[in-house]
């Protein structure tokens, strides 16, 4: 008996997919208003999570490309609180790149300072790099505004002292009224508590990489910094750029592993702590979380919208149910199985949500193309971008697409007004023909 | 308290350098306003310290010798000053640091720096940083001469402490002044009033550094401590102690001498 039944209802579903079908169409102005409602729903969820996906993207890249690169290596006083002494020895640079020719590597060091003229004196940062293994790594000397890029010997004034280029970020150079080819005077205490000082020119300066280096960041030779802080032994810190980032974990164990193996063979002194190494989403927390966060908007907002549309989709059904509730008297009455009928009803609702979902994700692609290519551009009242949670972004807003993300959309805007078309079906269950048909 | 605040939130400030002055030193410990307190006394005593290494005007050549965990350096060098107002410090050793000099007038310090031979200045935000790589802060020169104007003091007790009889003289700020201190306690030495020890107290009343004054030599008949040793609570094996080889009172000197064209002209 079992098995008639289901083999019936089987053979009877073609059948009910085209009375479904022609079900939706008796009231082509409502249905299609549900399917615009939907479709647009779908439309603003595949845009939202395109552009928060570009930007996560952009993210993502200046974390790593302009700066950050992807694991870096401090000692721990370092990371403290700066700790000027805190250096890890040149000697790990050649062991390093001896044991990983695979990635790429650059040392960096870090001092703070003053940019001093007679009449004011501002706090700056000085950043030290070679420019040679930097350029390798980031994108960060790249990434000039004005002046032409250089970091070497400027010129020897009449009194025999020699410049050096160094290049400054952008909030910098105007707060102190600089550009380049100008003179800037740096004073320091050296690592040997004499006063560093020395004359410079400034050769460029340089986009927002981020807020900090933007205000008060002043980049340098590593050479012109050793001359200024008299701090030649070692480094602050280690900018390793992996060859594959999908590896970030198993290439930051394994350089992991080496530095203790490094620090077994050469020790560290006491008071700089241990080398720790950490990779990018360590390094910037708040960039992971926002990562972390923005999947989940994605989902909590595409929710939302679809869930407004839905009732939408409800309100239609609930009419469609209604205005035939005569209708499904009689056909109960001649014997159609409730769940035959519950199954119609939520067939015109599959129907519905599927039409909204191909016509939604159709024109969803078409404007996420533009976003795509073209990007919601900010430039002209943002020149410099916008940073956001001490990350700067460019002011061009481009959506990426993800086809998960698509894909999702779609399959969570079917579950959820199948959901809603639920209330509408069980009132058919209910249905009492001897009732309806009075 | 704030002064630990300065050295951590300021990082930059750690490294910071900057001022030489001498003043400095001599006049820490005798900061001490006396109209606050009826007693004639202290105003005597304040008036006394005051003029101890100071005089009307002075000339004097020491040594500094800070030593921290990373490094100790020497340096001589040798000063002058005129009222609480005007100050120069110049460095004639170690060759490197050579004839690199501080110039305070009032509340401004300037630096000549010989080797690129410019002049620079000290900005308000950096003065709660190191003084030359010392324990000392810039903050502590500037503010010597507004020390009377910030706090209130008076004797607190008179009597034998180590085995000395001295006065002890407690400093507390006044209400709305913008000082580092909570407290500072000094003790005087009653039968030469020569100052023997100066404490620092943040704002929660710990105690944050000690100074200690010895070695005292007859200088126009009073006594005077040549050497000041700077203790920073937190740090017991280190420490910034400066030693007067020489104190001249009283030469001539004109206001002018303590200009910024003088500055880079006397190298």
């Amino acid at each position: 008996m079992e098995n008639i039944n289901q083999t019936s209802a089987l053979s009877r579903l073609p059948i009910l997919i085209f009375v479904a079908w022609r079900n939706i169409w008796r009231n082509p102005v409502r249905s299609t208003l549900t399917i615009s409602a939907l479709a647009s729903g779908l439309i603003m969820v595949i845009l939202y999570a395109s552009l928060l996906e570009g930007m996560t993207r952009q993210m993502v890249r200046f974390a790593t490309e302009i700066s950050t690169s992807h694991i870096q290596v401090h000692r721990q006083a370092f990371i403290d609180d700066q700790d000027l002494y805190a250096t890890l020895p040149w000697s790990y640079i050649n062991e390093i790149e001896k044991n990983f020719p695979d990635i790429k590597i650059s040392p960096r060091l870090y001092a703070a300072a003053l940019a001093s003229s007679t009449e004011t004196s501002t706090g700056v940062l000085i950043k030290a790099v070679d420019p040679k293994r930097e350029t390798r790594v980031t994108k960060m000397l790249e990434h000039v505004r004005h002046g032409t890029l250089d970091l070497g010997i400027a010129d020897t004034t009449d009194k025999g002292i020699v410049r050096y280029n160094l290049v400054i970020g952008a909030q910098l150079a105007k707060n102190i009224n600089v550009a380049p080819g100008d003179e800037l005077v740096l004073v320091t205490q050296a690592a040997d508590g004499s006063i560093g000082n020395a004359l410079y020119r400034v050769a460029a300066i340089l986009k927002p990489l981020e807020p900090n280096f933007d205000r008060m960041g002043v980049l340098m030779s590593i050479e012109a910094y050793q001359q200024l802080m008299y701090l030649e032994n070692g480094f602050h810190e280690l900018a390793i750029k992996a060859n594959d980032a999908n590896q970030l974990i198993e290439i930051q164990t394994a350089i992991t592993d080496k530095f203790n193996q490094l620090s077994r063979q050469q020790p560290l002194d006491k008071m700089g702590g241990q080398a720790v190494v950490r990779n990018w989403r360590q390094l910037s927390p708040a960039v992971a979380d926002l990562l972390e966060m923005s999947k989940a908007l994605v989902y909590i907002v595409g929710f939302i919208i679809i869930g407004l549309a839905s009732l939408g989709m409800l309100n239609t059904m609930l009419m469609a149910v209604h205005e035939r509730t005569h209708e499904f008297g009689i056909l109960l009455a001649i014997g159609m199985k409730r769940r035959w009928l519950l199954l119609m009803v939520l067939l015109e609702s599959l129907f519905l949500s599927l039409v909204s979902a191909v016509v939604g994700s159709v024109l969803g692609l078409i404007v996420n193309n533009y976003f795509e290519e073209h990007g919601i551009d900010f430039s002209k009242s943002m020149p410099d971008g916008y940073d956001w949670a001490g990350m700067v972004f460019e002011p061009i807003m481009k959506g990426y697409l993800e086809p998960i993300d698509l894909l999702y959309a779609c399959l969570m805007m079917i579950v959820v007004t199948m959901l809603a078309s639920l209330i509408p079906s069980w009132q058919t269950v209910r249905l009492k023909p001897a009732e309806v048909m009075r | 308290m704030k002064q630990k605040k300065h050295n951590k939130n300021n990082v930059l400030l750690e490294y910071f350098v900057i001022k030489k002055h001498l003043k400095l030193f001599l006049l820490l410990p005798l900061l001490f306003s006396s109209f606050s307190v009826s007693a004639i006394e202290i105003n005597e005593l304040i008036q006394h310290i005051d003029q101890l290494w100071r005089g009307e005007t002075s000339r004097a050549a020491m040594s500094m010798t800070v030593k921290t965990q990373r490094y100790q350096r020497s340096m001589t060098m040798e000063a002058w000053s005129k009222g609480k107002e005007y100050s120069l410090v110049v460095i004639r050793a170690p060759i490197k640091d050579k004839d690199i000099a501080t110039l305070k007038v009032k509340e401004n310090i300037w630096n000549y720096l010989p080797k690129i031979d410019r002049v620079t200045k000290v900005p308000s935000s950096m003065m709660s940083g190191s003084w030359m790589g010392s324990h000392f802060t810039n903050d502590d020169l500037v503010k010597e001469s507004t020390f009377e104007d910030d706090y209130n003091s008076s004797i607190t007790f008179e009597g034998v402490r180590d085995g000395i009889n001295i006065y002890e003289v407690t400093s507390v700020p006044r209400e709305n002044a913008a000082v580092v201190w909570g407290k500072v306690i000094m003790q005087i030495e009653q039968k030469t009033l020569a100052p023997q020890r100066a404490f620092y107290y943040d704002e929660e009343g710990l105690l944050i550094r000690t100074l200690t004054f010895d070695q005292p030599q007859k200088i126009n008949k009073l006594t005077v401590p040549m050497r000041l040793t700077l203790q920073p609570e937190d740090k017991p094996d280190e420490s910034t102690v400066i030693v007067y080889k020489e104190i001249v009172l009283d030469v001539p000197i004109e206001e002018n001498f303590f200009s910024l064209q003088n500055l880079q002209r006397r190298h």
